[in-house]
C-alpha cells in the first residue's frame, strides 16, 4: 500500500479546514457576549468568553418546542420515506412492470421542481384537509422530495445484489418475503442508511415550507423558528443568539454523522469505496 | 444474527417515532381553554426582550392579561420578527378565512391593503369616534382608509433628529431651531462627522424618501381611491428636492461607509463613536444609550430635519395598530378587547416597559412617563406624531414601496432623473406591464 | 407449449401487479405533492389574480408569459442564476475532484475526514448562509481583517454593498456547502476506475497528467455527469442563501427568488404561477442539455434497461 506523501497531508488539512472553519466561526460567535457583537468585533476569537447565550437560548420555550418538532418530523419522515423508497426501489431493480419508466420520470421531475411554487397550492390544500400547522402537513412534502434520491440510491444497491442470492434462499425454503427480509435487506443496509440520512438532513434543513405551512410552535421547526428570534434592538438580528441556536441545532447532526459516517459514505458511493 | 439485530433496531426506531408522533399530537391538542371562557387569539409582532429582572408578562402579553375578562381570555401568538414576513403570514391566512386569528398587531402600512381586501372587521361608528378622539392626528390618519377608521392605534413610532451636543456646538449649529437637510449635511462634513440614515434596500428607505417628499410639500401617490389607477406624483419638484437631498448625502463625506446597507441598527455604533454626529431614528434611541454614560449625557434631540427651507418637516410615522379579523368567530368580544388594548392606561404601561411611545395625546401627561423621560422630549414626541406624514394608505403600497426600492437604491445612484424614472417604472408596474 | 406460455404470462402478470403495488405508495405521495400544484400553477398562470383582491380575477390567456419573457428583470435574474450555476458547479467540480483524489488515497484518519466531509452537507442552509453573511459583514466579519492585504479588499469593504462582491459572497457560501457532497459522488466514480488500467498506463510511460485526462476522467464520465446534473439542477434553484444574505438586493436575485417574491410577497398568483412554470421548464431544458452534452445514456448510467 502506498505511503501517504506530503501532498496527501496537505490535502487532508485543506479538507479539514474547508469543512470546519465556518463551524468554528459559529462556535466562536456563540461564545461572544451580546454587547461585543452589537458594537462590532471583527476578530475570530471572542474577546471575552461567555456561556450566557447558551443559557438564554436553551431556556427559550419556543426554541425547545421547535427542536422537538424538528426531531419528530424529521424522524417520522425518514422512517416512512425509507420504507416507501425501499419497496419502490426493489420493484424498480428487480421486477418488470408497466409504468416503470413513468415512475422514474416522475422521480426525476420532482428532483427538478422549484419548491417555491408549492407554497400556495399546498397551503390551500392543507387548509382544506386540516393539515395546516400540523406535523403530517410537513412530513408529507418532505417525504415526497426525498423519495427520488432515496429510490435512486436504493435501486443502485438492489441491482448490485445478485439475483442468485434470493433464489438460493428460496431454494432453502424461505418465502419471497423472508428472502427479502433476511438476505436482501442486510445487504442493502448501507443504501438504506444513505437514504435515511438524506431524508433526515432534508427535513432538518428545510426552510421555505416550514415557514409557510406553520403558524404556531405546534409544528414550527427550527429553521423557521430562527426567524422569530428577537434581539436587544428590534432592527438587527440577534447574532449571538442565532449563532448559539445554530450550534445547538448542528450538534445532533455532527453526532449522527460521526456514528454513521462509514455506512453513509458506503451508501453514497454505492459500496465502491472500501471502509 | 446480524439481520435480526438490525430488525430489532429498526423496530425500536419505529416505536420511538410512533411515540413521538403521539406525543406531538397530544401536545398540539393541549392549549384549549379549560375554564369555559372563550379564547381570543391575538397575533402580535415580537416585543423587545424584557430586562433580566422583569417579573410577569411583558409588553403586549401583559396587555393581553390585563384585558382578559371573565367572559374571555386573550392569548398571544408570535409573528415573525420581520415586517414583510408578518404581512405575508397574516395575509395568507386571512385570505383563507382563517378563524384562528381574532386580533392582530398590524404594522402601519398594512392597513390599506388589509382593509381593501376585506380582512378587517368594520369598526362601529361609536367606537371609531372614541378612538379618533383619543388618538393623535398623525396616528389616526395612519389607520384610516377610504374615510373610515379601520384599526385602532396602539403605539406610534416617530423619528427625530438625534445628535451629539458636543458636535453641534463644535460646528455652531442648533438643530432645535429647525434645520434643513442641506445644512445638516454641511455641518457634518465640516466637523468630520457622519449622518446616520436608513438606506438599505428595504421599507425603511422608502420611509425616508416619503418623509423627504412630504417635507417638500409633495406626495408619492395621490387619488388613492382609484386603486391601481392612482396618480403618481413623485415626479414633481418635491420629488426632485428629495432626490437632491439623498444625492447630496450619498456623495458627501458625511455618509457612513455602509450606507447602502444601513438600517436603524447599523447606525447605532458609529453614532456612539468618535465620528458620531447626527442620526435620524425612532424613539427607542433615548433608552438605547442609557448604558453608555458618555454618549447619553451628550445626547440631544430635535424635530425631524426640513427638506426645504421654510417648509415644516413631516416626520415619518410608524407604530402598530390593532385590527380585528373579519372572519373571527368572536367579533363583538374582539372589538371590545381592541378598545381595552388601546386604552390610555395600557398605552402608558406599554410605553414604560418597551419604550414604544403612545399614540394618544392624553397618555403623554401620565406621571409614570414623566418620570422616565424628560418633559421636552415627551413634548417633542407628541407634537411630532401630531404632524407626522404617514406613508400613503393604499392596497398597492407594497408594490409602490418595492418599485421605489428598486429604482432609488443604492443611494449613491440617485440623481435628479431618479424621480422621473421611478414614476415611469411604477406606472408600468401598477398597469401590470412590468415585473417587480 | 401452451401451458408454458400461460405460465409465463401468469408470472409476468403477478410481477406486474407486485411491481405496481410496491411503487404505488411512493408514486401516490410524489404525485399529491407535485402534480396538484403544477396543474394549479398551469391553470392560474392564465389569469391576472391577486390574492388580496380575489374578485378582480380575470382571464388573460398567455399575457403573463409575454410580460415575463419580455421583461428585463426576468432575464437579469435568469442571467444571475445561470452565472451562479456555471461558476459554482465548475469550481465545485475542480475542488471536489481534488478532495476526492485525496480521500481516495488517504489511509489514515478516514473516519475523521468522512465526518468532516458530511458536516457541511448536514448543516441547515439558513445557518450556513447566516454564518457566511456574518463572515463577510463589515463590522463583525473576519474576511476584511484577514484578507485586507489582497488588492481590492480593504478594512472597509462593504461586501454586500455592490453586485459583484455580493454575488461572490453568495457563491462562496454555496460552494462551501455543496463541494463535499460533490466530492463524495466523484469519489464513487473514481473508485470504480480499475487500478489495472492506471497501472498499464504508467507502464506505458504516461505522465500523471496524461493518466488523468486519458484514463481516469473518461472512465468517470457517468459519475461526473450524475454529479454535475444533480448539482446544476440544485444550483439553478438557489434560494436560501440569497434570502438570508442579501434578500435579492444589489441585483443578486435568482429566478427562484423572483418567483418567491411574486407569489409570496406580492400575492400575484397569476404572474407567480407563470414564473413557476417557466422556471420548471428551464430546469427541464437544462437537464436535457446536460445529458446531451455528456453523451451518456441516462438509463445505462443507472443500469436501467
Amino acid at each position: 500500500m502506498k505511503q501517504n506523501g506530503l501532498g496527501h497531508w496537505i490535502g487532508f488539512v485543506a479538507i479539514l479546514v474547508w469543512c470546519l472553519l465556518p463551524i468554528a466561526w459559529i462556535l466562536s460567535l456563540s461564545f461572544k457576549p451580546v454587547a461585543e457583537t452589537t458594537s462590532g468585533s471583527p476578530q475570530f476569537l471572542p474577546r471575552t468568553w461567555t456561556l450566557q447565550n447558551y443559557k438564554d437560548v436553551l431556556a427559550n420555550d419556543d426554541f425547545q418546542r421547535a427542536l422537538l418538532n424538528s426531531a419528530g418530523i424529521a424522524a417520522i419522515a425518514t422512517v416512512l420515506a425509507v420504507i416507501f423508497a425501499t419497496l419502490a426501489a426493489y420493484a424498480i431493480a428487480r421486477l418488470e412492470f408497466r409504468g416503470k419508466r413513468f415512475v422514474l420520470s416522475i422521480a426525476l421531475a420532482i428532483a427538478m421542481f422549484p419548491v417555491v411554487s408549492l407554497v400556495g397550492p399546498l397551503f390551500d390544500l392543507w387548509r382544506t384537509f386540516g393539515l395546516f400547522n400540523t406535523w403530517p402537513g410537513l412530513i408529507i412534502p418532505y417525504m415526497s422530495f426525498t423519495l427520488p434520491l432515496a429510490i435512486w440510491t436504493l435501486s443502485a444497491f438492489f441491482r448490485e445484489i445478485p439475483w442468485e442470492m434470493e433464489q438460493a434462499a428460496q431454494v432453502d425454503g424461505a418465502t419471497s418475503w423472508q428472502a427479502f427480509r433476511k438476505v436482501i435487506v442486510p445487504l442493502a443496509a448501507p443504501g438504506v442508511f444513505t437514504a435515511a440520512i438524506l431524508t433526515f438532513f432534508f427535513a432538518w434543513n428545510e426552510f421555505v415550507l416550514a415557514i409557510s405551512l406553520t403558524s404556531t410552535t405546534d409544528a414550527r421547526t427550527v429553521p423557521a423558528q430562527l426567524s422569530f428570534f428577537v434581539g436587544s434592538d428590534q432592527f438587527n438580528p440577534p447574532y449571538s443568539q442565532l449563532a448559539t441556536a445554530s450550534v445547538v441545532v448542528t450538534v445532533p447532526i455532527v453526532v449522527l454523522v460521526l456514528l454513521f459516517q462509514r455506512k453513509i459514505v458506503a451508501g453514497l458511493t454505492s459500496g465502491a469505496v472500501k471502509g | 444474527m446480524v439481520s435480526g439485530l438490525r430488525g430489532k433496531r429498526r423496530r425500536r426506531i419505529v416505536a420511538a417515532a410512533a411515540a413521538a408522533a403521539v406525543a406531538g399530537a397530544l401536545l398540539a391538542a393541549c392549549g384549549g381553554g379549560s375554564d369555559g371562557r372563550d379564547t381570543l387569539v391575538w397575533y402580535i409582532n415580537p416585543d423587545p426582550a424584557p430586562p433580566a429582572d422583569f417579573q410577569g408578562a411583558f409588553g403586549q402579553a401583559g396587555i393581553a392579561e390585563r384585558c382578559s375578562t371573565d367572559r374571555y381570555r386573550i392569548e398571544t401568538q408570535q409573528l415573525p420578527g420581520d415586517s414583510t414576513q408578518q404581512r405575508i403570514q397574516l395575509a395568507r391566512r386571512l385570505a383563507a378565512d382563517d378563524t384562528g386569528i381574532d386580533l392582530m398587531s398590524l404594522d402601519v402600512p398594512f392597513a390599506g391593503e388589509f382593509a381593501d381586501a376585506g380582512f378587517l372587521a368594520e369598526i362601529p361608528d361609536d367606537v371609531a369616534s372614541r378612538l379618533q378622539e383619543q388618538g393623535l392626528e398623525g396616528a389616526v390618519n395612519g389607520a384610516t382608509y377610504d374615510g373610515r377608521l379601520v384599526a385602532a392605534p396602539l403605539w406610534s413610532n416617530i423619528q427625530l433628529l438625534w445628535y451629539r451636543k458636543s458636535f453641534a456646538d463644535k460646528t455652531g449649529v442648533d438643530p432645535r431651531q429647525g434645520i434643513t437637510w442641506a445644512e445638516l449635511i454641511d455641518s457634518a462634513e465640516e466637523g468630520g462627522g457622519t449622518v446616520g440614515v436608513q438606506a438599505n434596500k428595504y421599507e425603511g428607505y422608502v420611509v425616508w424618501i416619503n418623509a423627504l417628499v412630504m417635507g417638500a410639500g409633495g406626495e408619492i401617490v395621490t387619488d388613492l381611491d382609484q386603486g391601481a389607477e392612482a396618480s403618481i406624483d413623485i415626479n414633481s419638484d418635491a420629488g426632485r428636492a428629495a432626490a437632491s437631498v439623498i444625492e447630496k448625502l450619498a456623495s458627501s463625506t458625511a455618509a457612513e461607509s455602509d450606507l447602502s446597507v444601513s438600517n436603524e441598527g447599523t447606525v447605532l455604533g458609529p453614532f456612539a463613536g468618535d465620528s458620531g454626529a447626527y442620526q435620524v431614528n425612532w424613539t427607542f434611541i433615548y433608552n438605547q444609550y442609557k448604558s453608555d454614560e458618555q454618549v447619553f449625557d451628550d445626547l440631544g434631540w430635535a424635530p425631524y430635519p426640513q427638506t426645504v427651507d421654510g417648509q415644516p418637516s413631516r416626520p415619518p410615522l410608524g407604530g402598530i395598530n390593532i385590527g380585528v379579523n373579519s372572519s373571527s368567530g368572536h367579533i363583538d368580544e374582539a372589538l371590545e378587547a381592541m378598545e381595552c388594548i388601546t386604552s390610555v392606561d395600557n398605552q402608558v404601561t406599554y410605553a414604560i416597559e418597551t419604550g414604544n411611545m403612545p399614540s394618544s395625546g392624553a397618555a403623554y401627561d401620565a406621571a409614570e412617563l414623566a418620570k422616565a423621560y424628560p418633559a421636552d422630549l415627551l413634548e417633542m414626541f407628541r407634537s411630532s406624531i401630531d404632524v407626522a406624514g404617514p406613508r400613503p394608505i393604499t392596497p398597492y403600497w407594497s408594490d409602490i414601496s418595492t418599485a421605489l426600492q428598486s429604482t432609488w437604491h443604492p443611494a449613491d445612484s440617485v440623481t435628479e432623473a431618479t424621480p422621473g424614472r421611478s414614476a415611469e417604472f411604477l406606472r408600468e408596474v401598477l398597469d401590470g406591464k412590468r415585473l417587480l | 407449449m401452451a401451458t408454458h406460455v400461460a405460465q409465463l404470462s401468469d408470472r409476468t402478470r403477478t410481477e406486474n401487479r407486485l411491481g405496481r403495488r410496491l411503487v404505488a405508495p411512493a408514486v401516490v405521495l410524489m404525485l399529491i405533492v407535485t402534480a396538484w400544484p403544477m396543474l394549479q400553477a398551469l391553470y392560474l398562470s392564465l389569469f391576472q389574480y391577486r390574492l388580496t383582491s380575489p374578485d378582480d380575477r380575470e382571464f388573460v390567456g398567455l399575457s403573463n408569459y409575454v410580460t415575463a419573457l419580455s421583461d428585463s428583470l426576468f432575464w437579469k435574474d435568469m442571467w444571475n442564476t445561470v452565472l451562479i450555476m456555471v461558476v459554482t458547479v465548475s469550481v465545485e467540480l475542480v475542488i471536489g475532484f481534488a478532495f476526492a483524489m485525496v480521500m481516495h488515497r488517504i489511509i489514515f484518519a478516514r473516519g475523521l475526514i468522512r465526518t468532516a466531509i458530511l458536516v457541511p452537507y448536514g448543516i441547515i442552509t439558513v445557518v450556513s448562509a447566516f454564518a457566511w453573511q456574518f463572515t463577510f459583514s463589515l463590522n463583525n466579519g473576519y474576511v476584511n481583517s484577514w484578507f485586507s492585504w489582497l488588492p481590492g479588499i480593504s478594512e472597509n469593504t462593504n461586501w454586500f454593498g455592490e453586485h459583484g462582491t455580493a454575488m461572490f459572497a453568495i457563491m462562496v457560501s454555496e460552494i462551501w456547502k455543496t463541494t463535499p457532497f460533490m466530492s463524495l459522488l466523484l469519489l464513487a466514480g473514481l473508485a470504480q476506475v480499475s487500478e489495472d488500467m492506471i497501472e498499464a498506463a504508467k507502464v506505458d510511460g504516461a505522465t500523471w497528467w496524461q493518466r488523468l485526462t486519458k484514463v481516469i476522467l473518461p472512465n468517470m464520465r457517468a459519475a461526473i455527469m450524475v454529479a454535475v446534473l444533480f448539482r446544476a439542477l440544485d444550483a439553478f434553484r438557489i434560494f436560501d442563501n440569497i434570502f438570508v444574505m442579501t434578500k435579492g438586493a444589489q441585483g443578486t436575485e435568482s429566478s427562484s427568488f423572483l418567483t418567491y417574491r411574486q407569489v409570496i410577497e406580492q400575492f400575484q398568483l397569476g404572474m407567480g404561477s407563470a414564473l413557476s412554470v417557466l422556471l420548471f421548464l428551464s430546469v427541464l431544458l437544462l437537464a436535457w442539455l446536460i445529458v446531451k452534452f455528456f453523451k451518456v445514456d441516462l438509463a445505462q448510467a443507472r443500469g436501467e434497461g
